[in-house]
């Protein structure tokens, strides 16, 4: 491991709930969001080698990863997801344990509302929640600092507008 | 924008910090992932691991004599290291190397290491057995496809750049598999004992052990009733991977698959690959150089039969491997060196580190070889010569 560099075990330590986190604000079951996980993990583990702390933060990178995998998913499982999402404006209920174990947690709606925005609002919320920086947003999505904030509003208010049609 | 729509958006956001950070995987995934990644960590991962510990520890402790720490490394490395030849689970793809693990898959094929000692010298080593096959012309695989392979003696002159600069290479044994291990394994392709032999729901299977011969490893053929196949698949080799998935035979090592022609017959070919530790791959090679793995033989698009390497534990240990120059003396000390004009002179241009099969009576070895090779044309017709000379320094 070079000096610039930290364990491998301290990024797996540090960002597997913020991976986890950002992965399951995309897709609709938890059992896809462990599998995408686990990939993003799998991935970069094999990667790090290659990774040079000088040229991005681990947290982009990271995500960097996480964001391929998630596309990946989606465009293996597109038609499908996008049919789910059509037919139901309700979030899928899961009946497996995990899911049901999930549904205890308080912001599981919120979740799915973050879900069902369009790819790249999406993506904007869900990467600037995990933490990372407009700067660090706008890089992963190919767009300047000032791009992604704007997204990032325009997203935060689709999502408002979102939950308010569910309210009502 | 309100002031109203301002405390909106801002609680908004209050909520979605709150919803990300709350949401976690369920309890025990970070040690499941956590023990899949380590499982499915190449060996000279482990390795290097292995050796920046011991090594911080005897930096930590100067005052232990060289020879000490020499003897160390040996027994430590000997004791230390799980071995694994590689597993994949998955589908395989295509012609891109893969490799994988499912936890249940790698404890399967590993088993501590020893150090082994004086190593055999594989059957490979100083033969120049033609190859079973040529490649045929609509071969679609990864392996290079050579032109007439020439027995007969030849003066060697080495016009390649040698590529391989890897320093050490693990060195794989297994035990000669007991009556119990061969059921065990019957038992996990779906068929038990019958008279004489092993069957199953639709197939028969047959065992066989190591054969110095062929200098092959021990084996099965799996063979399924023809009147109980199922359709074919879209192509030969998803056809290929579902039969062996049916019988729990998709390969846990590294390969490549490829897809040959004989006649009315595809045959689709797993290649085996064993870690390398610069992260890449050599080739399992038989006596004639030509790699091999599972061999699935279909017509019409349905398996006639599967023939491959049993599932075996692997040891493992570690051991150098001679220098480049050291490698292109071997090769060239097969030279017939003979001034006479009816033996042909060949220049072999490429070299590559593949593995071989060493029988040792109730146990057998893997070892890193460097197989070279190259062309010469003879009467208007070009012949192939491979020279296959031990990697390993001892």
């Amino acid at each position: 491991v070079l000096a610039d560099r930290p364990p491998f075990e301290d990024l797996y330590r540090d960002f597997l709930g913020r991976i986890y986190a950002y992965v399951r604000a995309q897709v609709t079951s938890s059992a896809d969001a462990e599998d995408i996980t686990a990939q993003v993990f799998m991935n970069a583990y094999q990667a790090y080698e290659r990774f040079e702390a000088r040229n991005t933060t681990p947290a982009a990178w990271l995500f960097r990863i996480a964001r391929n995998a998630t596309l990946d998913h989606f465009r293996a499982h597109g038609r499908r997801e996008r049919l789910r999402r059509t037919i139901e404006h309700q979030p899928v209920s899961e009946h497996d344990p995990a899911g049901m174990a999930e549904e205890r947690i308080q912001y599981r709606a919120l979740l799915a509302h973050v879900a069902r925005l369009p790819e790249r609002q999406r993506d904007a919320i869900s990467l600037r929640h995990s933490g990372l920086t407009f700067e660090e947003v706008g890089v992963l999505m190919s767009c300047t600092e000032d791009a992604a904030k704007m997204l990032y509003h325009r997203a935060l208010k689709a999502l408002r507008e979102s939950a308010r049609e569910e309210m009502a | 924008m309100n002031d109203d729509e301002d405390l909106e958006l801002q609680a908004l956001k209050r909520r979605l910090d709150d919803a990300f950070q709350t949401t976690r995987p369920r309890a025990g995934f970070e040690d499941e992932l956590w023990s899949m990644m380590q499982a499915r960590r190449p060996l000279w991962w482990r390795v290097s691991d292995f050796f920046s510990g011991l090594i911080a520890s005897i930096r930590e402790a100067p005052a232990v004599p060289a020879a000490a720490v020499a003897v160390v490394l040996v027994v430590a490395l000997g004791i230390g290291i799980i071995a694994r030849s590689g597993v994949h689970f998955g589908g395989a793809g295509g012609e891109s190397t893969t490799s994988g693990a499912a936890p249940a898959q790698a404890a399967l094929g590993s088993r501590y290491a020893e150090t082994f000692g004086r190593l055999p010298v594989p059957a490979a080593v100083g033969t120049s057995a033609p190859p079973k096959l040529t490649n045929p012309p609509n071969d679609t695989g990864a392996g290079p496809a050579y032109a007439n392979a020439y027995a007969g003696p030849v003066n060697l002159v080495w016009a390649g750049q040698f590529t391989v600069s890897i320093t050490s290479a693990p060195v794989y044994r297994y035990l000669e598999p007991a009556r119990a291990e061969v059921d065990q394994f019957a038992t996990s392709t779906g068929a038990s004992r019958q008279t004489g032999s092993y069957a199953g729901n639709g197939f028969v299977l047959a065992v066989s052990g190591t054969n110095p011969a062929s200098a092959r490893e021990p084996s099965y053929a799996i063979t399924p009733d023809r009147s109980k196949l199922p359709a074919p698949g879209s192509t030969a080799v998803d056809t290929a991977n579902a039969f062996l998935a049916a019988h729990g035979l998709v390969p846990m090592w590294p390969y490549t698959v490829t897809t040959t022609r004989i006649a009315d017959v595809v045959r689709v070919l797993y290649l085996r690959q064993f870690d390398m530790p610069d992260g890449g791959h050599a080739y399992l090679v038989d006596p004639a150089g030509e790699r091999y793995g599972i061999e699935v033989d279909m017509r019409n698009g349905q398996p006639l039969q599967a023939l491959g390497p049993m599932l075996l534990y692997l040891d493992v240990a570690v051991y150098p491997v001679i220098s480049g120059d050291q490698a292109v003396r071997s090769a060239l000390a097969t030279s017939a060196n003979s001034a006479a004009s009816n033996v042909p002179t060949v220049r072999l241009t490429s070299v590559e580190l593949v593995y071989a099969l060493a029988i040792a009576g109730d146990h057998s070895f893997y070892e890193p070889v460097f197989l070279f090779s190259g062309t010469f044309t003879q009467n208007g017709v070009v012949y192939s010569k491979r020279v296959i000379v031990p990697a390993v320094s001892q």
